[in-house]
């Protein structure tokens, strides 16, 4: 064992040209290495090599899905001096490293700035199974020999050192020894070196050669640059588990991970944590999230084994004569064979058989000798002809590759209506391909994107033709198919006169770029929903609605430039997965997402009988279902899942939306940040954003609010926020966001506005629709991890609509799901002292965009009137408005008094102070239960119902002191 | 002037609601080929053969109530307005200062609607036949859930000969203007300082009448000094515009007027100052008098 390093301190300046430290620590191995390999004849030097044990395989296995840990040992390094105890056993450490499921080992080669030797090397090789690294400094090609002979896996190549083509050929030099070149590059520059090379592994150091400081942001940058068909490895700069999770969404292979297991007591489980770190997230409840991948056109066993590994759905074997992948049926059978005798049983690939044109008769023979899981038919085969085939038809459907723009329309809805054809006829899943070309069944060019949209977006659909390892993923978020399928874009490179084969690592690859596309991307659409599009999601002029008539744009003049470059920013991070990487990271680690979901049977028996209470009490006549009730039949139990967005960091789901805002100011480039709020939980949550984020933060807030919502006020004060009174109008929400806006049109050049709640004008309604959504997105995962299935009812309260939009939002396009809303009723509908902008308002222009509101025939803004200030306001979302038009939302209300008589229910038979805002949703479901309210359908018995617990009362013990004779729902003691 | 002819308008008054949303669709009606906007222009015409900047005064509708907005409006018109900007009241004004929102909400409180409003606009324009008047208000007054085809109606038939919306632009404003043109009525846009240039051009080939220039980013109200990159503001704007271009915002003394004159700006809208001169009750007519006649005299080149 070498002693503990000693290295010569670093000079931190110029002098030394790009490499700096490099270099210097380049220039003393040449030395070092001639020295060795001066005492060696070449003779000698290959007998060592043919000698080495036989190179471990890596590529194949970083290509599986998620991101790998490749664990490093050094004794010492020029950052951070000796880091190892002097004679520490590197072969225990290596053990301990495989036991915690590192995917590699990385051995620090280099004496005399990291202690580590050729012998460290050879030691782990023999102690443990996995791959090795060679963590070296490489100057010349026989060095290469040499790792090799000491039994090296993989080799380090640093693209600083090297110029293009020497780099190009010790790429070469090194995969023809049987070792896997990793080619590290630490800027623009060498990111295009290494890719120039035919090196597979590609190295992303965050570490500044010079300065030997670390930047993350630089790993996010450079992995942009480096195509999805090369392994990507990020090295340098992890802290903690967060920093690989960040990784992966990012789209790293690997992680390269020295100093944060070096310095920790137990690597075996420091290393397990990371590998649990890139594990990617799984999401029951969106399945269409990770697309369904097919591998078509094996030919071969090996081609079989890789399809296997790779883990992908079906395996297509191609039984056209005359294409080049064609296979005799005694070829495929046994194929077929080979698949199920290697495959895990609980995950087996389908089998497919390809075929164009043929009679029932001979579908079914091949089926029956296949043992087929479905028939693939890829020629002009009629919808009939399906009823006659005996297993599961997978149909394909051939679209011109190019066309010209006022064609599509008329092509998609041809389309569409094929595939609807076809899926009637009984057809189970709808294939798109290009038409025409040398072979039928596929000419490897890809439909035109904006067709398969237009198609993807009516009917379930696999995309295939054209597709590979680089364009999988962009195809994917380009359109919502549910799947892809491959042939070409996987094979090696083609032999004349032979079948074309796969490349096992384009294999795994596609397969892991396919399953990743749409992972970290809340906000793409993943399948077709069957639900108008004006009700997802906006149209070019920010419309919402079937009729695109809620929405838009009404703001000053001054405004306009602010908006679009709004719009423009956040087109470009929507889809971004590093800003939503950033964002998820805050909200996990420092806002406790996600928040529970919990099962609150007390309450949910409480709402049944409150539910029978209110019909024995209500006069006849309003229950519009009444069969089950007075027949003395029960109402359905329920079960009842609080979404406790209460446990969200501030109190409230406020939060959000808040960071997210924060974090787009600063994409923005602005300084300040100005803010409305209501209850104060969005003034809270901005105060505590911008705490975060250094930001100045100012908040409006109606003087009769400010007295209401003390305690808040006084929170935001605390965090550093200004709080303006406003004074104007009646003093609340309403004249809070009017000041803002002024505020907004004064300063707009310098200040962002972060609206609370999903309305205002576009994009406000996106942008916080998609920050809040996934309030909805996690509940659905968590009851499906719970119950195996979504929700029967959803219900939110509703004031503007954020906390609403976001639990909502994710079951729009799923009808078996009920869409409710409660909205405050104050005082009473009958009296017209409320703030039920839906239920007892008309379309109008509030606050930017047109969506319904209260207001008199000259188009005066009315006062909304409730004792809740979260809900206090005379306007709603224009997508919440939007499905309430449609007839896709259920609205129901709850006045003052119900609400607290909510809220202390809650309170005394869960231990949970809800908001009086959240209250409003408790209130109103023994109405929705009973079918006095909404759309008067009774809920079948034991029914899920979804909750969306807004945020926690512990500002409103005010009110519950105001309103002190409001009790309880009747029994609860 | 512009020549789109008047039939892109149908006999129904409808155009295509798909074209006007777009900014740049090609066929739309022109609301400065209306009656309304003809009356504008020969104001500002007139104006400018007399070798003045055309003065725009301001008054909200009912304030301080019904009889006080009448008679400030006809001693503004009296003291020598080239045209008169008549303030509906609305109840949540948010482009508007500490002096507007005051004078808005007293008007509301004193029984202002928009009825009464109307009935203001017509008895001025029968009592004062000669100086076009332009009312101002917000999206919700004026157009609201529909496409405002009644109050465009409405305002013409009381004599209004142009309309500003305080929060439409001409991304959301194509439906208005058809009704609007349909009825006669010019559609008077903004920009601002915060305009891109390519917009400008978009903004003023699409306002009829004038087009009304934002001196400063902000909301309305008296300010003591006009940014000093006005002047670059309205020659820009100009250069852009194939009708007058009017600036208002902040415009409060005699030297803005005069300095925006020297400008080249072919108007000048003045409204909080005056509404403060109405002092705190709303009713010293003469002083607001006093205050247009010596803007009135700064409005020589």
């Amino acid at each position: 064992m070498s002693a503990p390093p000693s290295p010569p301190a670093p000079s931190r300046s110029g002098g030394r040209g790009r490499a700096g430290v490099v270099a210097e620590i380049a220039a003393r191995r040449r030395v070092d290495v001639r020295a060795e390999l001066a005492g060696l004849d070449r003779s000698e030097l290959r007998r060592m090599v043919r000698a080495a044990p036989e190179p471990r395989p890596i590529a194949e296995r970083l290509a599986a899905p998620g991101l790998h840990v490749i664990a490093e040992i050094k004794r010492g390094s020029p950052s951070a001096g000796a880091i190892a105890v002097a004679g520490e056993d590197v072969v225990a450490r290596a053990r301990a490293y495989q036991r915690g499921g590192a995917a590699a080992i990385s051995v620090l080669c280099e004496p005399h700035w990291f202690g580590g030797s050729i012998a460290d090397l050879s030691a782990v090789r023999t102690a443990v199974s996995l791959p090795v690294l060679a963590k070296d400094f490489v100057v010349e090609s026989r060095q290469l020999d040499l790792l090799r002979a000491a039994g090296a896996d993989l080799v380090l190549l640093l693209a600083v050192l090297h110029p293009g083509p020497r780099l190009a050929r010790l790429v070469d030099r090194a995969l023809a020894l049987g070792l896997e070149p990793l080619v590290e590059a630490h800027d623009e520059r060498e990111v295009e070196g290494s890719l120039a090379t035919r090196a597979r592994l590609i190295g992303i150091n965050n570490r500044n050669l010079r300065t030997l400081e670390v930047d993350p942001e630089r790993a996010a940058t450079l992995r942009a640059l480096v195509p999805e068909d090369r392994l990507v490895i990020a090295e340098s700069g992890v802290r903690d588990p967060a920093t690989v999770r960040g990784w992966r969404a990012l789209g790293f292979d690997a992680a390269l991970i020295g100093e944060a297991l070096v310095r920790s007591g137990d690597p075996e489980a420091a290393v397990r944590a990371f590998v649990a770190a890139g594990r990617p997230p799984t999401d029951p409840a969106n399945r269409d999230r990770v697309p369904f991948v097919k591998i078509c056109g094996v030919t071969d066993a090996a081609g079989i084994d890789a399809a296997v590994r790779a883990g992908a759905d079906a395996v297509g074997l191609n039984l056209v004569p005359g294409t080049p992948r064609a296979l005799e049926l005694r070829e495929a059978v046994e194929l077929a064979e080979r698949l199920r005798a290697i495959a895990p049983p609980n995950k087996r690939p389908a089998i497919v058989p390809i075929t164009v044109d043929l009679p029932a008769d001979e579908l079914n023979r091949i089926g029956r000798a296949l043992d087929a899981d479905a028939i693939q038919l890829s020629g002009h085969e009629p919808a009939a002809l399906i009823a006659s085939v005996d297993r599961p038809v997978w149909k394909v459907l051939h679209l011109p590759a190019s066309i010209a723009g006022a064609g599509q329309d008329a092509l998609a809805a041809d389309a569409v209506a094929a595939a609807h054809a076809h899926r009637s006829a009984g057809a189970a899943r709808i294939m798109l391909d290009t038409a025409g070309g040398p072979h039928p069944g596929g000419t490897g060019v890809r439909v035109a994107a904006g067709l398969v949209a237009a198609v993807a977006r009516a009917v379930p659909v696999t995309l295939a033709g054209g597709l590979d390892p680089a364009s999988a993923g962009p195809a994917l978020r380009a359109a919502p198919v549910v799947g892809v399928d491959v042939t070409s874009g996987v094979e090696a490179p083609r032999e004349h006169g032979r079948r074309p084969v796969k490349d096992p690592l384009r294999v795994a690859l596609f397969v892991k770029r396919a399953r990743a596309a749409r992972i970290d991307r809340p906000n793409l659409s993943i399948r077709p929903t069957p639900v108008h599009p004006g009700l997802l999601d906006v149209d070019d002029h920010g419309r919402w609605g079937m009729e695109r008539d809620f929405g838009g744009r009404y703001v000053p003049e001054t405004l306009m430039g602010a908006l679009e470059q709004l719009e423009t920013a956040y087109d470009a991070i929507r889809h971004d997965p590093r800003f939503w990487t950033e964002l998820n990271d805050l909200l996990g680690r420092f806002a406790g997402r996600p928040t529970a979901l919990y099962r609150a049977d007390r309450l949910a028996g409480a709402v049944r009988d409150e539910a029978q209470r209110l019909l024995a009490t209500e006069p006849t006549g309003r229950l519009r279902q009444p069969a089950s009730a007075d027949a003395g039949g029960a109402l359905p139990r329920i079960r009842l899942y609080l979404k406790r967005e209460d446990l969200a960091h501030t109190g409230a789901h406020k939060i959000n939306n808040a960071l997210g805002q924060a974090l787009l100011t600063r994409r923005l480039g602005k300084t300040r940040v100005i803010a409305e709020t209501g209850a104060g939980q969005h003034g809270v949550a901005t105060a505590t954003a911008c705490a975060l984020l250094g930001l100045p933060c100012v908040v409006f807030m109606g003087e009769e609010d400010i007295q209401r919502q003390a305690p808040n006020v006084l929170r935001m004060r605390a965090l550093g926020a200004e709080v303006r009174s406003v004074t104007s109008g009646t003093a609340t929400l309403n004249d809070a966001v009017n000041e803002a806006m002024r505020d907004w049109v004064t300063n707009v050049e310098t200040t962002h506005y972060v609206l609370g709640s999903a309305m205002g004008p576009h994009p406000y309604p996106t942008i916080v629709r998609d920050f809040q959504r996934r309030i909805g997105d996690e509940a659905a995962r968590q009851l499906f991890d719970v119950e195996g299935r979504l929700p029967d009812m959803a219900l939110a309260c509703v004031g503007g609509g954020s906390n609403a939009i976001g639990l909502l939002a994710r079951f729009i396009g799923e009808p078996s799901v009920r869409l409710a809303v409660a909205e405050a009723a104050g005082d009473g509908l009958e009296t017209g002292r409320h703030a039920a902008a839906i239920a007892g308002g008309t379309a109008g222009i509030l606050h930017g965009s047109r969506s319904l509101m209260l207001q008199d025939e000259d188009g005066q803004v009315v006062e909304a009137h409730s004792a809740s200030a979260g809900l206090d306001y005379p306007g709603v979302g224009p997508q919440l408005a939007a499905l309430a038009e449609a007839g896709r939302l259920e609205v129901a209300t709850a006045t003052d008094r119900e609400a607290i008589a909510a809220m202390r229910t809650v309170t005394r038979m869960e231990g949970i102070l809800p908001a009086l805002e959240t209250a409003h949703a408790v209130a109103a479901l023994p109405k929705l239960l009973a079918g006095l309210e909404g759309s008067g359908r009774l809920l079948p018995d034991r029914a899920l119902v979804l909750l969306g617990f807004s945020g926690r009362g512990d500002k409103d013990l005010a009110a519950l002191e105001r309103f002190g004779e409001v009790d309880t729902w009747e029994g609860i003691t | 002037m512009r020549g789109t002819p008047a039939t892109a308008v149908d006999a129904t008054g409808v155009a295509d609601p798909t074209a006007a949303t777009s900014l740049n669709a090609a066929a739309r009606p022109d609301t400065n080929d209306t009656a309304g906007a003809r009356r504008i222009g020969d104001a500002f015409r007139a104006a400018g053969h007399a070798g003045r900047a055309a003065l725009i005064p301001y008054v909200v509708a009912g304030y301080p109530d019904y009889e006080g907005s009448l008679a400030a409006a006809c001693a503004a018109i009296d003291a020598g307005a080239d045209l008169l900007e008549i303030g509906l009241p609305y109840s949540d004004p948010l482009a508007d200062g500490a002096t507007l929102q005051r004078a808005s909400r007293a008007a509301l409180l004193a029984g202002a609607t928009l009825d009464r409003s109307l009935t203001l606009v017509a008895r001025v324009a029968a009592a004062r036949p000669g100086v076009p008047i332009v009312t101002m208000g917000y999206a919700n007054q004026l157009i609201g859930g529909g496409d405002g085809r009644l109050r465009a109606a409405s305002l013409a038939a009381a004599g209004a000969s142009g309309v500003i919306v305080a929060d439409l632009t001409p991304d959301e404003g194509g439906p208005f203007e058809a009704v609007a043109a349909a009825a006669g009525l010019a559609v008077i846009y903004l920009v601002a300082p915060t305009t891109a240039p390519d917009r400008l051009r978009t903004v003023a080939g699409r306002s009829g009448g004038f087009l009304y220039c934002v001196s400063l980013v902000g909301v309305t109200g008296a300010r003591s000094s006009l940014p000093p990159s006005v002047r670059g503001l309205v020659a820009s704007v100009r250069a852009v515009s194939p009708v007058p271009v009017a600036v208002g915002f902040g415009v409060s003394r005699p030297a803005h007027v005069r300095a925006l004159a020297a400008s080249g700006a072919d108007g000048v809208i003045v409204a909080s100052a005056l509404v403060d001169a109405l002092g705190a009750g709303g009713t010293d007519v003469d002083a607001m008098a006093a205050l247009v006649r010596s803007l009135r005299a700064a409005t020589a080149r």
